[in-house]
């Protein structure tokens, strides 16, 4: 069995290594197909005052005067050893402006993660726990309704609420705790609404199996059997989610970022994709890629280990239609 | 057939064409309706409304919405409902080319992957695990920023960024029919692949594909709309949706500019969101 699990752990990391190298090639192409050439336009920008030696440094440094196959073949050299290239625009090494982000960007996304757990978990507990009808079917409903609004809309009508007419934080310092707080519940709130879906329909299911009765029989309280027989054999279908969850709240950090006015990697995309930073916004959707693909292998090493009648090899987790 | 585990009930895939009647929930026939106003919007604006969306009367900027102003109006005297309407063509079809593009590019991808397997199966589930490994929203910043800022280029990246999830579900669907009882029957009666594929395993997988198309239609809304909210959609005096909100919060005084176009939004994706989980229950 042990390994059985090794050859498919090796397996499964050689194959993430493989995405990871063509993501970075997917990038790199959809960005070099570019109409127009953003890099010479934004290398001869007078605002950005590089001298001629300082552009010829540049334009050698990416290979920008050879074929594209060509300059595809050293940027992904370089991506292997970890150099991210400089700048266009601020002629920083990307690594640092990353690096400078990478914790706000980091403190937002825990933050979130944690909040929608407990967002989940509690609608969850709540449409099993609630009493009368009416309660529990609009606790039902809430994953619906959050999927449904845009996380731009949220962040406004937190803003509005909390910092302009409550003064609960103020959008002037959006490194505070409460504006960390509010930033991350922007984003909270449609990550939750899957994982609420999901325990829902776990528990809905959980409920009406024998084991459960029979705890219920033996005297648990509702609050026990709750935590013991319903949550745990939900964990696997949440783990399962995981990547999903990583990937909204990678792409929602854009647009909280920007709504809360926080420097971090979503500011960082922003600012590469209106600047036409090229070798910027390459770097951050590759490391993205990175963490994503991470994530999933680490789902998927971890999924055998919650639920040994998985068979390994064969995992395949559900498609994602929610 | 199939047995349900968990409740020993026997479950039979319903024949192709097979047609129930089903009774059609109250919030479901609400949904519909939004939508049809929606999409009426979008088709026909200058039935709905007698104001220009383009210029305004500066004399009237930034009123408070009232009979004459239903959504109110904007600092430049213009009508909010009016922009609205008018944006509605742009942010309902820029969703629709996104999941025709989705669909497409997604179907044919997932159909040749199930049914084909093979190599076949090997080489596009890593086209697919490779487009999977982008967070969505971000590979579609990055296609429209390599295509340019435009609203119909904000669809395309959208579009592509939804093709991975179609591709899936097509090729899980595929699989699941193609070992069904009934389609080794057809085999057995003489049929032949292609027939299979178009009379059996098609009619077949393609409600829950309806089912996806209709919840990525409300998905692509938003995600259209964040990104006309970033900036990255048509330029003003355009009226997108998402850009609508997005200059509205300029305006702290005038709270209506954003939640306006905000409630149309939700209005429209949550319709949506519901005729999809109709459609998937009545399976």
């Amino acid at each position: 069995m042990r390994s059985h699990y090794l050859r498919y752990a090796l397996a499964r990391a050689a194959q993430a290594v493989i995405v990871i190298l063509l993501a970075y090639v997917l990038t790199f192409l959809v960005i070099s197909v570019l109409p127009g050439d953003p890099i010479s336009n934004s290398l001869h920008d007078p605002q950005n005052g590089l001298s001629d030696a300082e552009i010829s440094q540049v334009v050698a440094f990416y290979g920008l005067d050879k074929p594209v196959i060509v300059q595809l073949g050293l940027a992904l050299g370089r991506f292997v050893v970890g150099d991210l290239g400089i700048s266009l625009q601020s002629s920083l090494p990307v690594a640092q402006m990353i690096g400078d982000a990478l914790p706000s960007t980091l403190a937002l996304a825990v933050s979130a993660l944690a909040l929608s757990l407990l967002l989940a978990v509690g609608i969850a507990y709540g449409v099993q726990n609630l009493p009368g009808k009416w309660a529990p079917g609009l606790l039902r409903s809430i994953p619906s309704f959050f999927l449904s609004v845009p996380n731009f809309v949220i962040g406004l009508v937190l803003i509005e609420l909390f910092a302009f007419r409550l003064h609960v934080f103020t959008t002037i310092d959006p490194n505070s705790p409460a504006a960390t707080f509010f930033a991350a519940l922007t984003l909270a709130i449609p990550v939750s609404a899957p994982l609420a879906e999901v325990l829902i329909a776990n528990l809905d299911q959980g409920a009406r199996q024998e084991y459960v009765l029979v705890a219920r029989s033996r005297g648990l309280t509702q609050a026990k059997l709750f935590a013991k027989h319903l949550v745990k054999p939900s964990m696997l279908p949440a783990v399962a989610m995981i990547a999903l969850i990583v990937g909204e709240l990678l792409g929602g950090a854009v647009i909280t970022e920007t709504i809360f006015g926080r420097d971090g990697i979503g500011t960082v995309v922003q600012k590469a994709v209106t600047s036409q930073d090229l070798p910027l916004l390459q770097a951050v959707v590759s490391l993205a890629a990175v963490v994503f693909v991470a994530v999933n292998l680490a789902a998927d090493l971890v999924s055998p280990l919650l639920d040994p009648r998985l068979e390994l090899g064969t995992i395949r987790r559900e498609p994602v239609t929610a | 057939m199939t047995t349900d585990l968990f409740t020993g009930r026997l479950r039979s895939i319903p024949a192709a064409g097979r047609r129930v009647a089903i009774a059609v929930p109250p919030t479901v026939l609400a949904a519909v309706f939004v939508v049809l106003v929606v999409l009426l919007w979008s088709v026909v604006p200058g039935i709905f409304t007698s104001h220009d969306p383009v210029t305004g009367n500066t004399g009237e900027k930034l009123i408070a919405p009232s009979p004459a102003h239903w959504f109110g109006t904007d600092y430049l005297g213009r009508d909010v409902y009016a922009r609205i309407v008018y944006g509605t063509a742009s942010s309902v079809t820029s969703a629709l080319v996104a999941v025709l593009i989705g669909l497409i590019v997604g179907s044919v991808i997932g159909l040749a992957s199930g049914f084909l397997g093979g190599g076949v199966d090997t080489i596009l589930g890593r086209v697919v695990d490779v487009l999977l490994a982008i967070p969505g929203f971000l590979l579609a910043v990055v296609v429209v920023s390599s295509l340019g800022f435009t609203t119909l280029n904000a669809a395309i990246a959208t579009g592509v960024s939804a093709v991975a999830v179609f591709a899936r579900l097509m090729r899980a669907e595929v699989i699941r029919t193609r070992g069904s009882v009934f389609v080794e029957a057809s085999y057995l009666q003489g049929g032949n692949r292609p027939q299979a594929l178009l009379r059996h395993i098609l009619p077949n997988v393609y409600p829950s594909i309806v089912a996806l198309a209709v919840l990525q239609f409300g998905m692509s809304i938003l995600v259209i709309a964040a990104l006309a909210f970033l900036g990255y959609g048509d330029p003003p005096p355009a009226s997108d949706w998402g850009l609508l909100v997005s200059s509205g919060k300029n305006y702290p005084t005038a709270p209506w500019l954003v939640y306006a176009p905000a409630l149309v939004i939700v209005a429209t994706v949550l319709s949506v969101n519901r005729i999809s989980t109709w459609l998937r229950q009545a399976r």
